[in-house]
């Protein structure tokens, strides 16, 4: 028994010592010997466990780069909020610096401070006071029209009211003149507040709906032509002898955020053709994005109708190399439209031969802009 | 040692060797769990030395293909821990968690020394700081995973006499 142990232990001790031989040696082969042995290893024993390592090991990327992606996309999504803003404070502050262009002189620019009080949607407070020139009774305007009036005056601050308030009132007329009235807030607890009254228009003057009404200049403080809204409908009040309008205000005061003070020496010289200028100039870009997309179209059609002609033609071509005879190849474009290269010879009506005639010209230019190569 | 408890033996070596394939490279911590040498080290624990240094051997050769310029340094720690283990667990035999948690650090431990000095890849202050500071680290880790593995699969390798 004692001598089994001792050679189960001289066993054991004769492989550890081989073993530690062969990792010794292993060691101390040449990088050349080495790599044969290492390569048999991992494609046969270890390219299983390789694989799974690799799956794992995108896992862990994967879930490694889940939290960089939510973060991209987050930041992406933050910042695509933020277009919508800028894009609308972009159009803004572009339409505040046509304004600026169109009235030249006379105006100061402030930056409307709206409150969140009760009272706060009756004023604003403008970052402009006196020493930038401002004073009581100016008006107060947007790219889109009337905004109010000053009201109070600080030396670095003011303080306008807006046409919301119950007090406000503008002398108005239609844009053509035909017709006059006060303009003031339409006062009404529900969704109506929101609009204007134009009051004591004379009861033989009808305003259509969609009238641009705009500031009068009579009274001394709004010049004359400043857009104040337009007409939505006539309503009906307790004055008989006056008609009394509805008015979609051309400015929400909670829109408004870039203004301008027309200073008093620029009410008087009048503001007619600030506005107009500007609505004319709209219409013109209107015009010519309109008269840009009919060109356009027009050149598609050209070009449409070129490379029909030329198919045209090349059917033509086959069909009379085929041997089909000259009255039975009825004009192209019949002939696309019902799918048919052949029909009755008395369905070749003139017009349609004409127009044959017509788109082959395209072709034939086309044929004699190849250079001719001997 | 009977069949059925050969081919727990086997069962336990191969989902440890899984293991360290799949679940070690998704942690992927800077003191990585070593679940190759638990598969050793289970396995030596169950045969005499000279199965043990084989089993060593082996699996350390071929773990050491990975890394072709270090090929036997890996092979030569595995086998004096298997061995080692192998030896202990007969001289000294507890079957106390305490125990085996120590039994795989220092396992641990002992292979990272063997396997850095015979590797020759690191030397002063960086194989002082890994022998030191990450080998034991990764040693606790690797207790850790084994006693976990021990509870987990204890009525799998030790069915009751019933």
């Amino acid at each position: 028994m004692a001598r089994l142990g001792r050679s189960n232990n001289r066993l054991d001790s004769t492989v550890l010592v081989a073993c530690a031989i062969l990792s010794l040696l292993a060691l101390v082969l040449p990088t050349q010997a080495r790599e044969p042995i290492a390569s048999v290893l991992r494609r046969g024993l270890l390219a299983p466990m390789l694989l799974l390592q690799q799956r794992a090991e995108e896992g862990r990327r994967a879930l490694t780069s889940h939290e960089a992606m939510v973060s991209q996309r987050d930041s992406v999504a933050w910042r695509a909020m933020g277009v919508a803003a800028l894009q609308s404070e972009n159009t803004r502050l572009r339409n505040i610096l046509g304004l600026g262009s169109r009235l030249q002189w006379g105006f100061i620019p402030a930056e409307a401070l709206h409150g969140r009080g009760i009272r706060d949607e009756f004023g604003v407070t403008l970052s402009a006071g006196s020493l930038a020139g401002v004073q009581k009774l100016s008006p107060v305007v947007a790219p889109e029209g009337l905004v109010g009036v000053v009201d109070n005056v600080d030396p670095s601050i003011s303080h306008a009211m807006v046409w919301t308030h119950p007090d406000f009132r503008v002398s108005a007329m239609s844009q053509d003149a035909s017709a006059f009235g006060i303009v003031q807030a339409h006062v009404e607890s529900g969704p109506g507040r929101y609009l204007m009254e134009m009051r004591g228009v004379p009861f033989r003057t009808s305003i259509k709906p969609g009238t641009l009404i705009v500031s009068s200049g009579l009274g001394g403080v709004y010049p004359r032509g400043i857009p104040i809204g337009r007409v939505l409908a006539e309503t009906k009040t307790a004055e008989t002898w006056a008609r009394t309008y509805l008015i979609r205000p051309a400015v929400f005061p909670a829109d408004v955020y870039a203004i301008m003070i027309l200073r008093p020496d620029r009410a008087s010289a009048g503001v007619d053709n600030v506005w107009v200028t500007g609505m004319i100039a709209d219409s013109s870009v209107r015009k010519i994005v309109v008269a840009g997309d009919s060109l356009a179209r027009t050149a598609a059609l050209a070009e449409a109708t070129a490379r029909q002609a030329a198919q045209d033609s090349v059917t033509r071509d086959s069909l009379r190399r085929a041997g089909v005879p000259e009255q039975l190849i009825v004009a192209p474009d019949t002939a696309t439209r019902v799918r048919r290269p052949i029909v009755r010879p008395d369905s070749t009506r003139s017009d349609s031969a004409r127009r044959d005639s017509v788109r082959r010209t395209p072709a034939r230019r086309d044929t004699l802009a190849v250079p001719h190569r001997p | 040692m009977t069949l059925a408890g050969i081919a727990r033996a086997v069962i336990t070596f191969v989902v440890l060797v899984l293991l360290h394939f799949t679940l070690r490279p998704l942690l992927g911590w800077r003191a990585p769990i070593d679940f190759l040498l638990l598969a050793v080290l289970t396995s030596a624990v169950r045969v005499r030395p000279a199965g043990a240094v084989v089993i060593g051997f082996l699996v350390g050769l071929v773990a050491d293909s990975l890394a072709p310029d270090t090929l036997g340094a890996g092979a030569l720690a595995m086998l004096f821990v298997a061995y080692l283990a192998s030896w202990l667990k007969a001289v000294f035999f507890a079957d106390s968690l305490p125990l085996n948690a120590m039994f795989f650090f220092v396992g641990k431990w002992l292979f990272d020394i063997i396997y850095f000095i015979a590797e020759h890849r690191l030397s002063g202050i960086d194989l002082v700081q890994q022998l030191v500071l990450w080998s034991p680290l990764s040693a606790a880790a690797t207790a850790i995973a084994g006693v976990l593995v021990l509870v987990m699969m204890r009525p799998f390798l030790e069915p009751s006499q019933a």
